[in-house]
């Protein structure tokens, strides 16, 4: 599904992503962990195609395609996902008519007709209901003065229309109180099947707890310096970051 | 070349049609017009609004031409019900006249006929706001304009349908000048909706130069539209000067979607206690085009409140004005003026003069103004890029957005649906091909 190459991506010339190597595979999930500052939201961001971000080396393949050949709106419609650890505000525009236009720029893409109105509108029932995504909030603008928590259970709602092959969650889960969180795993478990696959960017166990993943990475300094299983994250709750830090440095040395 | 001089555009005048101006009044013009030149970029109110362009052209008198019914249905700016008065090169087309609320409300015909068959109402308030003090062109049209339209709402009346005027210029490939004077007088407690839009049935140049006297009577309610599509070399001069008696609320709405260079002075007078202001604008720019709304908010009396809220969207190498002045005078305590005005720059050869300008000669008053220029959000689009909508598509709904925050303050809804809908069809248009190229585009 994504295969990740020795990338390296720059920022204000600054190197962030100093050589990535990851493999994801259909129907995994993977989570990846890291200390504050360590190129996790600079990897999704380059994956999600945000322009500020120079890709200096290495290639990414998502499905057999070149990533990079492709514009951030083409990896979406290809079923790529990012859900933002720091969601945006549209003012005016209305949450049901972003994911109308969204959904309608999909199909398009696939070559798929047009949904007709009732079509939509059972959609929309059934995935709000899907990640308990209250109604109230649906002809509001998007993002535009919501909580913390609404905004990323905005963001799962619009991962659960878009019904994507491969989402990357981006700290979706700081900040939430134990009830969203819940909610929020629910969502992604309910979605998840053995087509598609998740990279879930956390600090925390207790997300893991509720999204079990297959892999567990970490991140430091731009490289992924460990990988393992589920253990590994139970293991750097436990212990921290400070011995893997040790462990890169004697390498280093 | 030689630019067009004051003299000129009286000569233009003077030799045709009678002049409305009872005589007393047209010398009081006539004597501004010799004491006062033609605006320049050393005026204080045109710093930024250099009338050159509009002058470089030898403009004649626009003649009366026969319209056709269809023509005008073309432009349904108010809907299938509305009372209509047409207007061509600021002559009246009575046979286009349509009204459909209840005729002993309400008065509204041309005024030239209401000059006579209504003379009272006329005495009373023509040039009673001195408009003609305004500029050179307002002066020029207190002497000389010929016609216009005439609103009068009697007492305690409601209009329930828009009240709409449409004046269009046709040159048939001559330069063509042209003035539109009126007057709308809503009485004691009435109420109605009105507007005024301006089109080109051919792509020649143009000078249009309005002049509206609009009386806002005690505890009355008036909504005043407008609506400029006229073509990419049209200019137009339109000057708008409000009284308002105490309890009085009047809204006002301008939407500026085409022309060369535009011009609208918005002066109002807050001559009573409990008034109510409200001051929407819309502006959208594009390729040289030049729109400047300058609004003089006089507060004479207190305990009134005023709301100023402009938008404007500039692309290529428009450059648009906001002029906002906000005068409390001594004993206008308890004065609550508000003013936002925010643009947005598609190119970065777009320019915005955006100039609050609060006088204050009281303590007593609570005043808030703000202004922003700005790019489209660039994270917004990625977002919206990032959920698989293009670029051009994202754009358009932000900046659909953006100006329907403005739209939305329209209270006719067919004027409100037929603006969006203007909208939506430019945002889908080229980027450097708008609306207003092709003639009659600013249409439903
Ligand atoms: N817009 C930016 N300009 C400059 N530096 C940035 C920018 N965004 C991120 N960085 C830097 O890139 C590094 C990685 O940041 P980020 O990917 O957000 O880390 P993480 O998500 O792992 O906390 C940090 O040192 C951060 O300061
Ligand atoms: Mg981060």
């Amino acid at each position: 599904m994504l295969k990740i190459r020795n990338l390296h991506a720059t920022i204000e010339n600054k190197e962030i992503l100093r050589g990535i190597n990851l493999d994801i595979n259909h129907g995994e999930v993977h989570a990846i962990m890291g200390p504050n500052g360590s190129g996790k939201s600079t990897l999704s961001a380059v994956l999600a195609g945000r322009e500020i971000y120079k890709v200096t080396k290495g290639e990414v393949l998502f499905d057999g395609k070149n990533l990079f050949d492709l514009s951030p709106e083409e990896r979406a419609r290809e079923g790529l996902f990012l859900a933002f650890q720091y969601p945006v505000e549209i003012p005016g525009v209305s949450i049901v008519n972003f994911l109308k236009t969204a959904l309608e720029e999909k199909r398009k893409h696939l070559g798929l007709e047009p949904m007709s109105p009732s079509e939509f509108l059972k959609m929309m029932r059934e995935k709000k209901e899907l990640v308990e995504f209250d109604s109230k909030l649906e002809n509001r603008a998007v993002n535009a003065g919501f909580s913390g928590g609404e905004k990323k259970k905005n963001e799962i709602l619009q991962m659960a229309f878009l019904d994507p092959k491969l989402a990357i969650l981006d700290e979706t889960d700081s900040g939430l109180d134990i009830d969203a969180l819940r909610i929020v795993a629910n969502g992604v478990n309910k979605l998840k099947n053995e087509n598609n696959s998740f990279v879930v960017i956390t600090h925390y166990q207790r997300l893991l707890d509720y999204i079990v993943p297959d892999f567990v990475h970490v991140v430091f300094n731009g490289r992924i310096v460990k990988s393992g299983d589920k253990n590994l994250a139970l293991e750097l709750e436990e212990k921290g970051y400070d011995w893997i830090k040790k462990e890169v440095d004697e390498l280093n040395n | 070349m030689k630019l067009l001089t004051k003299d000129d555009f009286i000569n233009i005048h003077k030799k045709n049609g009678e002049a409305l101006a009872p005589e007393k009044i047209k010398e009081i013009a006539c004597d501004f017009l010799q004491k006062n030149d033609l605006p320049t970029t050393k005026d204080e109110n045109w710093k930024k609004t250099d009338i050159k362009r509009i002058l470089k052209h030898r403009f004649e008198y626009g003649k009366k031409i026969d319209l056709d019914k269809f023509v005008v249905s073309m432009y349904n700016v108010s809907g299938t019900y509305a009372n209509v008065l047409v207007f061509v090169n600021g002559h009246f087309c009575e046979d286009l006249t349509k009204i459909t609320d209840e005729q002993h409300i309400f008065v509204f015909k041309n005024i030239a006929k209401a000059k006579t068959e209504n003379h009272e109402i006329f005495d009373k308030y023509f040039n009673k706001s001195d408009i003609h003090n305004e500029h050179y062109f307002s002066a020029l049209n207190t002497a000389y304009a010929e016609d216009g339209a005439f609103i009068y709402i009697k007492q305690n009346s409601v209009i329930e349908n828009p009240i709409h005027v449409y004046n269009f210029v046709d040159g048939d490939n001559r330069k063509i000048t042209s003035m539109l004077r009126n007057l709308i007088v809503a009485q004691k407690g009435s109420k109605a909706h009105v507007i005024f839009s301006y089109h080109s049935l051919s792509e020649d140049y143009f000078l249009t130069n309005v002049a509206t006297e609009i009386f806002v009577e005690q505890n009355a309610y008036l909504d005043f539209n407008t609506f400029q599509g006229e073509g990419d070399d049209a200019f137009q001069i339109n000057n708008t000067r409000v009284h308002q008696k105490k309890d009085s609320r009047f809204y006002s709405q301008t939407i500026t979607m085409c022309g060369n260079i535009v011009r609208n002075d918005l002066n109002i007078n807050i001559d009573g206690e409990n008034c109510y202001t409200e001051l929407n604008g819309l502006y959208f720019p594009d390729r040289e085009q030049h729109f400047d709304n300058t609004i003089n908010m006089n507060h004479k009396v207190g305990h009134s409140l005023s709301n100023q809220f402009y938008r404007g969207v500039l692309e290529n190498n428009a450059t648009a004005v906001f002029y906002g002045n906000v005068n409390i005078f001594k004993d206008a305590v308890k004065t609550e003026v508000h003013q936002k005005n925010n643009n947005i720059l598609l190119s970065k050869h777009a320019k915005i003069h955006s100039k609050p300008h609060l006088i204050i000669h009281n303590d007593d008053v609570i005043a808030s103004h703000g202004s922003t220029v700005g790019q489209l959000d660039k994270e917004a689009l990625f977002y919206m890029q990032s959920r698989g909508i293009g670029q051009k598509k994202a754009r358009t709904l932000l900046l659909t957005a953006f100006a329907n925050e403005v739209i939305d303050k329209i209270q006719v809804p067919q004027f409100h649906f037929y603006t969006k809908f203007l909208l939506e069809k430019r945002m889908k248009g080229d980027k450097t091909d708008g609306m207003c190229s092709n003639m009659g585009a600013c249409r439903g």
